[in-house]
């Protein structure tokens, strides 16, 4: 059992770099933001999309997570 | 045959979304073009009209005035079904079957588009490209958008779900460390009303909104130059 919550711990663990990467999207949208006002619009759909697109990584992270819980701790 | 517990939450909100849709359709009948739109008439003309300029954006004009109410009741339906859980419904995105249905239609409106805009021979043409063994890489690809863009909604909402569910147990083990009403949760009651607008309210909308500017920019990228008609 302790077995099974190591791995899920660890395979959420992996997650935490998209925490990084999405601050960084984050940043460098405010910067542009910061250079070019006029294209707010633009970059904020952008900066969403990117985001989104690498938080799928995380996803894939909870969701074996999930199933290691669920299947193999039965 | 066990039926999921989610079922009936799915057809209370579909139901509801219909009724509201009904009710939406009566009202927008009876306005009167010329007068001042006040109410649920004001709220849907701004939500159309920013849906309208987000797709015409993505895609071209023809095509928008096809998509629109699409993604429209599609984003309204994400969004209730995201808030759910604060009418103590059970969230029927946190099934899987719901959200794969929503990425399949996606996915298919995908393919449809993409087929109308490069013509038939160039569409079965682009499965083998850039040589013919890529077939396999193409399918998986086509594959990975359906499962990418499912479980993002599903993952998202779940994870909130299950979040909630393991604060509220946590803060009745605390809250029975006092004496005498120990039994009844009260610091539930005074932290869970923060978590619920973080994990429904914001969360909720944020992948209503994900959901369908993603679902808007894979079509807007199967059509062939869209930069270039002003």
């Amino acid at each position: 059992m302790e077995k099974i919550a190591f791995a899920a711990a660890a395979c959420v663990m992996m997650g935490c770099v998209t925490g990084v990467m999405e601050g960084l999207v984050a940043m460098k949208a405010v910067e542009s933001i910061g250079k070019n006002p006029d294209a707010a619009d633009k970059i904020q759909s952008m900066a969403i999309i990117g985001a989104a697109i690498s938080e799928t990584c995380a996803i894939y992270c909870l969701l074996v997570a999930f199933l290691i819980i669920f299947i193999l701790g039965r | 045959m066990k039926l999921q517990t989610t079922v009936y939450s799915i057809l209370i909100v579909t139901l509801f979304m219909a009724l509201l849709l009904v009710y939406i359709n009566r009202r927008l009948v009876k306005f009167d073009p010329l007068s001042k739109p006040t109410g649920i008439v004001l709220l849907v003309i701004m939500f159309a009209e920013m849906i309208d300029k987000m797709v015409t954006e993505k895609t071209n004009k023809k095509i928008a005035k096809y998509l629109t109410p699409y993604i429209m009741t599609i984003m309204a339906y994400i969004f209730l079904a995201n808030i759910a859980g604060l009418f103590s419904l059970e969230t029927p995105t946190s099934n899987y079957s719901v959200t794969m249905v929503l990425g399949a239609i996606t996915c298919i409106l995908i393919e449809v588009y993409a087929a109308k805009a490069k013509g038939r021979k160039e569409y079965i043409k682009s499965w083998f490209e850039p040589f013919a063994p890529f077939v396999v890489l193409n399918v998986l690809s086509k594959f990975s958008t359906l499962l990418s863009l499912s479980l993002r909604l599903f993952g998202n909402i779940l994870s909130g779900g299950i979040l909630m569910s393991v604060i509220y147990q946590m803060l009745a083990s605390v809250s029975e460390l006092i004496p005498v009403i120990g039994k009844f949760n009260i610091f539930g009651v005074i932290v869970a009303p923060v978590l619920h607008f973080y994990f429904d309210l914001f969360s909720g909308a944020m992948q209503a909104y994900i959901f369908v500017i993603l679902t808007i920019s894979f079509i807007g990228k199967e059509l062939p130059n869209k930069q270039g008609e002003e």
